[in-house]
């Protein structure tokens, strides 16, 4: 039984579910962390915290504008070389994709909140509330809804973007589709399942992203008089 | 008691407010007319604070409005209600009224909305509680916005030319209820280009011309012939306004 012959087996299955949890969990890990981290830079930014937000902005700047690719060889080469720690592949690849979306994720904060209605911030201003309770209970609900379908199709392509990890090692969805392709020279099968799978995931996204989007919107898509 | 003293209010180079007093006493109705450009919503802002004070001082029950400690105690006793409404678009008509009583007064969930809904009642809307501002005529949002701005309890409520952005029969839908409240005795400052209804509702008229005041007369002194009308200027404006209107 030679080891190119092989063809598929059940394994190649359980080594496909295998891939699509490991790209899964860093995809949503990532996100997570990128919400949370871009939200923040956002806000440092928005509110134009002295030397944070300077800070943060060229280092948003320099995420936005180079190749996720380069970025992770950056963090997984770069960063243990620098600073004498241990570094598995999987930790680097959450490290620059979440660093990596936390950059765009500040910059449809910044902008969803200055889309809002200046008037409204003064007229809240004028009922004594703080700048705090003016951000959560005024800004922030409807900022969200109109960041909502820049955020979903953010998702999208970040989702995508999980594929470079495969590069340093991280045995993801696309790792998995290029360990058997190699086994079993079926490019035209392997790949197009690689491929659909990623799709179908995308289109989930996308369908949780409409729900939320219509969810947050009810009030900017009532009939109005 | 709002007490403005020698106040001045500078946009870069532009002087809006050339050294404004004026003292408006608990209780009374003080209309503030005067042509675009004359300084009268500005001096409102100030009010507020929603403008920085140039020089001068505006202190409202012993509150400086100046000091950044003393202005959330100014803007609890003053309520506002502005030209373009400003209602909040995601909430409905009853959050926007008992968003500020919960969350800067502290009352309870209960009792604010049971107030709202009295407020609703009162200005003709108990129907709309439920509704977007977004499903509002312009004279219904500004009845929302008057039940926003009394919500509050205020002592002093300020009329921002509220009724500037509305058509004619919105507009006496929405001093309809303004005269009933300038009846029940709440201290109201009114921006205004309605002479009829500042005629009608108030105590005293403040003629604002250039940033100064030209004239600060009880109503029947204002109106007559040897008071206010006196003055070429306002005689002028009053000619022109009439016209206006019709």
């Amino acid at each position: 039984m030679g080891y190119v012959d092989e063809g598929f087996s059940i394994y190649d299955l359980q080594l496909w579910a295998e891939g699509l949890g490991v790209s899964l969990w860093i995809f949503v890990v990532s996100t997570l962390i990128g919400l949370l981290l871009g939200g923040m830079i956002g806000l440092v930014r928005y509110y134009r915290v002295p030397v944070f937000a300077q800070l943060l902005m060229v280092i948003s700047e320099f995420l936005k504008n180079s190749p996720v690719l380069v970025q992770l060889f950056l963090v997984y080469f770069g960063v243990p070389a620098l600073l004498a720690v241990d570094m598995s592949p999987a930790q680097a690849a959450i490290i620059t994709l979440s660093g990596n979306t936390a950059a765009f994720i500040a910059v449809i904060v910044i902008s969803s909140i200055e889309a809002i209605d200046k008037r409204q911030l003064e007229a809240a201003r004028s009922f004594a509330f703080s700048e705090a309770q003016i951000m959560r209970r005024i800004i922030f609900p409807q900022s969200l809804s109109l960041a909502m379908p820049m955020l979903v199709s953010l998702a999208i392509n970040q989702l995508q973007v999980t594929s470079l990890i495969s590069v340093i090692g991280v045995v993801d969805l696309t790792r998995v589709g290029d360990i058997i392709n190699q086994r079993t020279f079926e490019p035209f099968i392997v790949w197009p399942v690689i491929g659909l799978t990623y799709f179908i995931l995308a289109k989930i996204v996308a369908m949780v992203g409409t729900r939320l989007e219509r969810k947050f919107s009810a009030y900017r898509t009532v009939n109005q008089l | 008691m709002i007490e403005i003293k020698a106040l001045h209010k500078n946009f870069a180079d532009l002087e809006v407010l050339k050294g404004v007093d004026l003292c408006i006493k608990p209780g009374e109705v003080v209309s503030i007319l005067g042509g675009s450009g004359s300084g009268k919503s500005t001096l409102m802002r100030c009010i507020n604070g929603l403008e920085e004070i140039t020089s001068g001082t505006i202190s409202v029950d012993g509150f400086d409005v100046g000091d950044k400690d003393q202005l959330r105690d100014v803007r609890k006793k003053c309520s506002t209600v502005f030209q373009q409404f400003d209602l909040y678009p995601h909430l409905n008509v009853l959050d926007n009224i008992t968003l500020a009583p919960i969350h800067v007064l502290g009352e309870s969930k209960v009792a604010a909305n049971e107030k709202g809904l009295d407020l609703l009642k009162s200005v003709g809307l108990s129907d709309k509680s439920g509704v977007y501002p977004a499903q509002l005529s312009g004279g219904q949002k500004q009845r929302v916005g008057i039940c926003r701005a009394l919500a509050m309890s205020p002592d002093y409520l300020l009329l921002d030319e509220v009724t500037s952005s509305l058509d004619p029969e919105m507009t006496a839908e929405v001093l309809d209820i303004l005269k009933k409240l300038s009846g029940e005795g709440i201290t109201m400052i009114s921006v205004t280009h309605e002479i009829e209804f500042a005629r009608e509702i108030s105590d005293r008229i403040v003629f604002l011309d250039e940033g100064q005041i030209l004239s600060d007369l009880p109503k029947d002194q204002f109106f007559a012939d040897n008071g206010g009308l006196a003055d070429p200027r306002i005689a002028k404006f009053l000619a022109k306004m009439g016209k206006a209107h019709g």
